[in-house]
């Protein structure tokens, strides 16, 4: 028996680690438990899909395992660092550059160019290369030549590559997408899909989505399945 | 990680695109604009008021002393490029001359000679009568040798130009005969007929040798006269005093002082108009800047970052404002300049920077002062509404914000009007009213529920498509809250605007009828009451004009301590002490004053006094104070029972201080009237005269007409200030119906696509817009009524008149334009098809 490699011990810490975590808001005089001691582990690399009927806390498990929401009980980690305890400036600083999004709707700021908006990470973060980054990615995603359109000149499909450009051009060592398809019509969603998982691939993110679509679910490495905010499968 | 400037810049460079920075930048522009126009305009218009009140004292600036003024001030003013004339000032008997003999006694007159070296006067001109009897200014200087006499003299002593007259060791020659020379300023009571002669005689005519009381002054005009009074000031030394007109001349010190107020006040509502353009432009932008909030915490910004980089965003918007609102206040005062440029005798003089300054720093006020409070809100956007969109929006930061944007409101009126109470009335106003108008719009809300939930409307007869407009109100309630106050505000201002213009200026204006006496009579003796009263004219009421005894008693004890020019600080106070006062009596309170501290005394009381508030703060004397008066050597010593006002623009013979008649008769006295002769009756005057030759007759009808002019331009400029403010709260109003437009335009679209008519739509867009404005317009009205009622009874201190008029236009017009505006803004969803609106 050989002693495990400081790399393969390194490679053991799961990139997102759940802990019994739930979220409870207050409805009226009662309370609603929308997720109810959800463990779940999301090993470096992989890419997982969170499936589930409306309402039964896909979203919501999401925005906890991304750090944007806190639980009410249990802790989330990210390689190992446990960000429940975190304050929100610290938890703001940890997500720069390390984390990105895509969105059902895009999320992208009308007012802002294409380039301009996948440049907003990178310049948040202080990088000074922020325009030779985003224009490089932009032309990865296929919109080389659209960089100074503005998001309402594009289709929902650029909307969404200039957005995916947005969520890898800082490189980060996760990405979470809510419903990424959603938005978009069937071939345009298949083609949006295609793009995340090349990059996905190419740059060694974990990726977490959530979706309706069950094809979108099957070509990831697990799915997680949650019914009135509980894991069932 | 810190703020980005880059990005700041780019984020500002880039929103300018949208809708909602444009109209949060114009609201701002027009701000700065309205209060920048208002401002500089105003004090062009101030100092063009300046400069003709200044003629009545001949020059810019007066400075006179008991002993001869030192050369050094002269320097001081000639080095600041200013023309000065010095004079000596005292009074002399004048004889006429007639075959080189000087005439017999009787013409003989005490006159007020003034000589004087250099140009004379530096500001305004001598008249003349022509031909015609018509008086034509001239331009001359005094002669060595020659004298200019004034009407009277020359009529006293029956002399004309070319005739002599004995003047001390001399016998110059009448140069000229004048009318009026401009200086009127000095006190009526004292005024003596005037003789002019040239400095360089003074010392061969002897008339001034040691001990003879003359004053000595030094007159001053040029741009930089004010800078010279301001420099000197300090300096002067004991006996010296800087003459203004204000000072001298209480009547025009009065009507200088409103038309400061009124313009003044033009200038705090465009305040007024500006806070509620800019509370709504922000509300609709900060909205907008919600997404941007949400993806930067998304992406990674701190709160701190977050706040600094919105932070810097408005600061250069409002800089951008502020240097668009700057360009348009100088394009608009300009233009209002050029509009009244008929009104004033010469060009309105170039106004300092100091107004641009402050309209410049109105900009970042306001902005900051409103948007600080929801910024630090935006800042914490909680990072998670990037997945749920539907959490709330931000708070807009409770009673924090509300004091915040009270004190940027009071930071701008107090930089407008500098008059604390102004401010106060203002903010209180402001406050007032958005606690109102909650309210109010609470018990709507409340009503409209009950109307529209239990289908009450229905029942009641009302379409259905009014219970769906009346229940977006109630949806969107904290907007209609808002919405509603911040239009009852515009129209607030906007009726009080035109109710100041018109009632209360007019107040204001009748307050000097053109029947008001211009004509003064001094030293009646108690013999001559009855010969002159019946030359006079008699009352519009038919009834004798009423005659007032004169005393004259000089200030020797207070509270039985004596009392002499040194025991006090204040110049004006030693010169009180140091002459006689004039005491009358009056059975009761005359018009045009009124009580301020205690009461008027009954008129068979004895030792007791009305005084004037203005003077009795100068000598520091309080109610039961006893005074004592040194009456022809004779002690009287009097306790101070009531305290004045006087309202000394009324042309009418005020007194300081006034005693029962009983206290008063047995006094050596002498008797004034004053009465209005029109300006054709060129008869009367002499007649008295030559009945009564000890009567002294003053003519103030050149004074007054003085003031009247300024009180008609004062007007003429107000007409176009409001028409100004006016404008700017039309832009107001608007932009405080298009604040939910958007929310309006999705949810007809929505309708539309389920299968709403045109009709309903339209039925439903009125139910609401009709509410919104009738709700509007009765408060504006109700606020405006509170508004001026303090304003006419606070500050401007005029009779509160009741216009039902104005406040039922005002309302119509609220409630009309709030539908006409409301319908303009949401037309253009009914001829677009759904999809579009609700992709937008």
């Amino acid at each position: 028996m050989t002693e495990p490699s400081k790399t393969d011990h390194l490679n053991a810490i799961p990139a997102i680690h759940a802990d019994r975590v739930s979220r409870i808001v207050p409805l009226g005089e009662r309370q609603l438990t929308i997720l109810d001691d959800v463990s779940l582990t999301v090993a470096r690399g992989e890419t997982m899909a969170i499936v589930g009927a409306s309402g039964s806390g896909k979203t919501t498990l999401l925005g906890l395992l991304a750090g944007l929401d806190r639980p009410d009980q249990g802790n989330v980690a990210w390689h190992g660092e446990t960000i429940s305890a975190l304050s929100e400036e610290q938890l703001a600083i940890r997500r720069q550059g390390a984390i990105g999004f895509v969105f059902q709707s895009f999320q992208l700021l009308p007012a802002l160019t294409a380039l301009e908006n996948v440049m907003l990470p990178l310049e948040l973060a202080g990088a000074r290369d922020a325009e030779s980054r985003a224009s490089a990615w932009l032309d990865r995603v296929g919109l080389g030549e659209r960089v100074e359109h503005l998001p309402r000149q594009l289709s929902g499909g650029e909307q969404q590559r200039v957005a995916i450009a947005r969520a890898f051009v800082a490189d980060p060592k996760i990405v979470f997408a809510d419903e990424p398809t959603g938005n978009l019509d069937t071939d345009t969603g298949a083609e949006i899909v295609e793009l995340m998982f090349a990059l996905n691939r190419e740059q060694g993110t974990t990726l977490v989505l959530v979706t309706h679509d069950i094809e979108l679910a099957a070509r990831c490495n697990r799915v997680l399945r949650l019914a009135r905010g509980k894991v069932v499968a | 990680m810190s703020v980005v400037p880059r990005l700041i810049v780019r984020f500002v460079r880039r929103e300018l695109r949208t809708a909602e920075a444009r109209i949060l930048v114009l609201a701002l522009a027009v701000a700065v604009a309205s209060v920048g126009a208002v401002a500089m305009f105003s004090e062009r218009v101030k100092a063009a008021f300046a400069n003709q009140a200044n003629v009545l004292l001949g020059a810019d600036v007066m400075i006179s002393g008991d002993r001869p003024l030192p050369e050094s001030l002269i320097a001081e003013a000639t080095a600041r490029g200013l023309r000065t004339t010095l004079s000596t000032r005292f009074g002399s008997m004048v004889a006429a001359v007639r075959n080189d003999a000087v005439a017999p006694a009787g013409d003989t007159a005490l006159s007020d000679v003034k000589a004087i070296s250099g140009d004379y006067p530096l500001r305004g001109a001598l008249e003349k009568r022509n031909a015609a009897g018509e008086r034509v200014p001239f331009v001359a200087s005094v002669h060595p040798g020659e004298v200019f006499v004034d009407e009277r003299l020359a009529a006293r002593l029956r002399v004309k130009a070319g005739d002599r007259i004995e003047l001390g060791k001399l016998k110059p020659r009448v140069a000229q005969v004048f009318a009026e020379e401009p200086e009127v300023a000095g006190s009526f009571l004292s005024a003596s007929p005037k003789v002019l002669m040239s400095d360089a005689d003074v010392a061969a005519s002897e008339l001034l040798g040691p001990g003879s009381r003359a004053t000595y002054r030094l007159q001053v005009a040029g741009d930089r006269a004010q800078e010279f009074a301001e420099a000197i000031k300090p300096r002067l030394g004991p006996g010296q005093r800087l003459e203004t007109v204000r000072e001298l001349r209480p009547e025009v010190r009065s009507t200088l002082e409103r038309s400061e107020q009124f313009l003044g006040l033009a200038a705090s509502f465009s305040v007024f108009l500006a806070v509620v353009a800019i509370v709504l432009a922000l509300r609709r932008y900060l909205k907008r800047e919600i997404d941007t909030a949400t993806l930067f915490r998304t992406l990674g910004a701190g709160q701190r970052q977050t706040f600094l980089h919105f932070l810097g965003q408005f600061f250069v918007l409002a800089l951008i404002a502020c240097v668009l609102g700057v360009l348009l206040a100088f394009v608009a005062q300009a233009l209002l300049a050029w509009a009244v440029r008929g009104l004033f005798a010469s060009t309105l003089p170039p106004a300092g920077w100091l107004p641009l300054g402050k309209a410049f720093a109105t900009g970042p006020i306001l902005l900051l002062g409103f948007a600080l409070p929801p910024l630090v809100a935006l800042a914490a956007t909680p990072p998670v509404r990037a997945l749920r969109r539907e959490l709330p929006a931000v708070n807009g930061g409770g009673v924090f914000a509300v004091l915040l944007g009270a004190i940027a409101v009071l930071a701008v009126v107090l930089m407008q009007s500098q008059d604390l109470q102004t401010g106060a009335i203002f903010v209180g106003g402001l406050i007032a009213l958005v606690g109102l108008a909650t309210g109010f719009a609470a018990l709507l809300l409340w009503a409209i529920r009950r109307l529209v939930r239990h289908g009450r409307l229905g029942k009641l007869g009302g379409p259905q498509s009014w219970a769906y407009g009346l229940a977006n109100l109630d949806r969107r309630r904290l907007s209609t809250a808002l919405q509603i106050a911040c239009l009852g505000l515009g129209v607030t201002t906007l009726i009080a605007v035109g109710f100041v213009r018109t009632d209360l200026f007019s107040a204001w204006q009748k307050s000097l009828p053109p029947d008001a006496p211009n004509r003064f009579l001094i030293n009646i003796q108690p013999d001559q009451i009855e010969s002159v009263r019946t030359l006079l004219p008699k009352t519009a009421d038919g009834k004798p004009i009423a005659l007032y005894p004169m005393v004259r008693g000089r200030l020797v004890a207070v509270n039985d301590k004596a009392v002499s020019p040194k025991d006090y600080a204040d110049e004006r106070a030693k010169r009180l002490v140091d002459r006689e006062f004039n005491l009358s009596a009056a059975e009761a309170l005359p018009p045009a004053n009124k009580i301020v501290a205690g009461e008027y005394f009954a008129a068979t009381d004895r030792g007791v006094m009305s005084i004037e508030d203005g003077i009795a703060a100068t000598l520091g004397l309080k109610l039961g104070d006893r005074v004592t008066f040194d009456v022809a050597g004779e002690a009287l010593e009097v306790r101070i029972t009531s305290l004045r006002k006087v309202e000394w623009d009324s042309f009418r013979v005020n007194f300081f201080a006034l005693l029962p008649e009983p206290t008063v008769a047995p006094l050596p006295k002498s008797y004034i009237t004053a009465f209005h002769l029109p300006g054709s009756d060129s008869k009367t005057l002499p007649t008295i005269v030559n009945v009564a030759p000890n009567v002294l007759a003053i003519d103030v009808s050149e004074i007054m007409g003085r003031v009247r002019a300024i009180v008609d331009q004062v007007a003429r400029a107000l007409e176009f200030v409001f028409a100004f403010t006016l404008l700017a709260g039309l832009l107001t109003l608007y932009t405080a119906v298009v604040a939910t437009q958007d929310e309006r335009r999705y949810d007809t679209a929505l309708i539309r696509t389920l299968g709403g008519t045109r009709r309903q739509i339209v039925a439903s867009l009125i139910a609401e817009f009709s509410a919104l404005g009738g709700a509007a317009g009765l408060l504006g009205v109700a606020g405006a009524i509170a508004l001026t009622w303090t304003l006419a009874t606070r500050i401007l201190k005029i009779d509160f008149v009741a216009s039902p008029s104005v406040w039922i236009s005002g309302f119509a017009l609220a409630t009309g334009l709030t539908m006409l505006a409301g319908w303009l803004g949401t037309r253009s969803v009914l001829n677009t098809p759904p999809i579009q609106v609700l992709r937008e």
